[in-house]
C-alpha cells in the first residue's frame, strides 16, 4: 500500500503487520451500516440552526442543512462503534501498536442532495487508506482515511472521507 | 447578502466574517451535532488531556463553513460539497475570522475557498462547491 517506510520511524515489521492489517480490514468494504436513531426532523434541525445562528427559511421549510447529514447517524451519548466499524479497528489496531494519539486532519463532504423531514438515513463506513508513518510535527504517525456512505433506502445522498493522524505523541517513543 | 451565482468572477472576495469563540458556542454546537465528546463540553477532561480548554468539534468547523458561504451566497443555492482541512484548535475568548474567495466557476458551479482563522492560526481551510 505504500512504499517501504525509513527504517528509522517505525520498524519494518511492525510497518508490515500494520499494513497487513489494513489490507483486512479495507476488505471488509462498507462495514458497520447503521440506522439513524431518529429520522430527519424538526427540532434535531431547530437545535442546529440555533447553536449554528442560522436563519435560512429553507431549514424550517422541510429541508435539512446539507452538513447535518452526518449528525443524524452520531452514536450519541454513550454510544460505542461496533468492534466491526473499520475504522475503530484500524484505530485499535495502531494504538495497540503504540499510536495512541489521534487528531482529525481532513474532512471531505459530499450531498448528492438536501435530506428532507421524515427520512430515515442509514450509513457504512470504509477503511480508504493507511498511509504512513510520517514524521509531523505531532510525532511520527499514520493517516488513517475512512469514507462512510449515507443513504435513504437505497440511495446514496451523502458520502465523506474523514482522515485522522494516528501518533505516538512526541517524547513517549521509548515507551511504545 | 445575496449574491447571485451567475455574475461570481474568479478572485470575488467574501465579506469578511467574525464570530467570538464562546464557552456557549463551543458546548451549544457539540451537543447541536450530537458530538458528546468531553473535549467539547468539559474543560477538566480537556485540559487532563492536555489542551487548553475545550475546543470547537469537527462538524461545527464544517457547518461554520457552510453558513459562512450560505450566507454570502444565498438561502437558495445548494451546496455540494464541503472538503476542510483542519489547522490550529479553536478555543473559547478566541474569535473566528472568516474570508473566502471563489476560485473557480464552472458551469453553474462555484467553487469557494474558505478560511476561518483563530488566534493561532488558521483553524479551517476549506473548499465549498456550491450550485446555482
Amino acid at each position: 500500500m505504500s512504499a517501504a517506510p525509513a527504517p528509522e520511524l517505525v520498524p519494518a515489521d511492525l510497518h508490515a503487520h500494520l499494513m497487513s492489517e489494513a489490507e483486512r480490514i479495507q476488505g471488509w468494504g462498507e462495514a458497520a451500516e447503521r440506522t439513524a436513531r431518529d429520522e430527519v426532523n424538526q427540532p434535531t434541525i431547530n437545535n442546529w440552526l440555533e447553536a449554528m445562528g442560522v436563519d435560512n427559511p429553507r431549514f424550517t421549510a422541510g429541508e435539512a442543512p446539507p452538513s447535518m447529514a452526518q449528525v443524524w447517524t452520531m452514536y450519541g451519548l454513550g454510544g460505542k462503534p461496533s468492534e466491526k466499524d473499520p475504522l475503530h479497528a484500524m484505530m485499535r489496531v495502531l494504538t495497540d501498536a503504540g499510536f495512541t494519539a489521534v487528531l482529525g486532519t481532513n474532512c471531505e463532504q459530499s450531498y448528492d442532495r438536501y435530506l428532507t423531514v421524515g427520512e430515515r438515513v442509514r450509513v457504512t463506513t470504509a477503511l480508504d487508506s493507511v498511509v504512513g508513518p510520517k514524521a509531523t510535527g505531532m510525532g511520527v504517525g499514520y493517516f488513517v482515511t475512512s469514507r462512510n456512505t449515507w443513504y435513504v433506502g437505497e440511495e446514496r445522498v451523502a458520502t465523506m472521507l474523514f482522515r485522522v493522524l494516528k501518533f505516538i505523541p512526541r517524547g513517549k517513543e521509548a515507551q511504545s | 447578502m445575496s449574491t447571485a451565482l451567475t455574475t461570481l468572477t474568479v478572485g470575488d472576495r467574501l465579506p469578511e466574517w467574525s464570530l467570538p469563540i464562546t464557552p456557549t458556542l463551543v458546548v451549544s454546537t457539540a451537543i447541536a451535532t450530537r458530538d458528546f465528546q468531553d473535549v467539547h463540553h468539559d474543560r477538566d477532561i480537556a485540559q487532563a488531556a492536555g489542551s487548553k480548554d475545550i475546543f470547537v468539534n469537527i462538524l461545527t468547523s464544517t457547518a461554520l463553513c457552510e453558513r459562512y458561504v450560505t450566507d454570502w451566497a444565498g438561502p437558495d443555492v445548494q451546496i455540494r460539497g464541503i472538503a476542510i482541512r483542519l489547522g490550529a484548535p479553536a478555543y473559547p475568548y478566541d474569535t473566528f475570522t472568516f474570508t473566502g474567495e471563489v476560485t473557480a466557476v464552472d458551469d453553474g458551479v462555484a467553487t469557494i475557498k474558505v478560511v476561518g482563522a483563530v488566534s493561532l492560526g488558521d483553524h479551517v481551510i476549506g473548499t465549498v462547491t456550491v450550485a446555482a
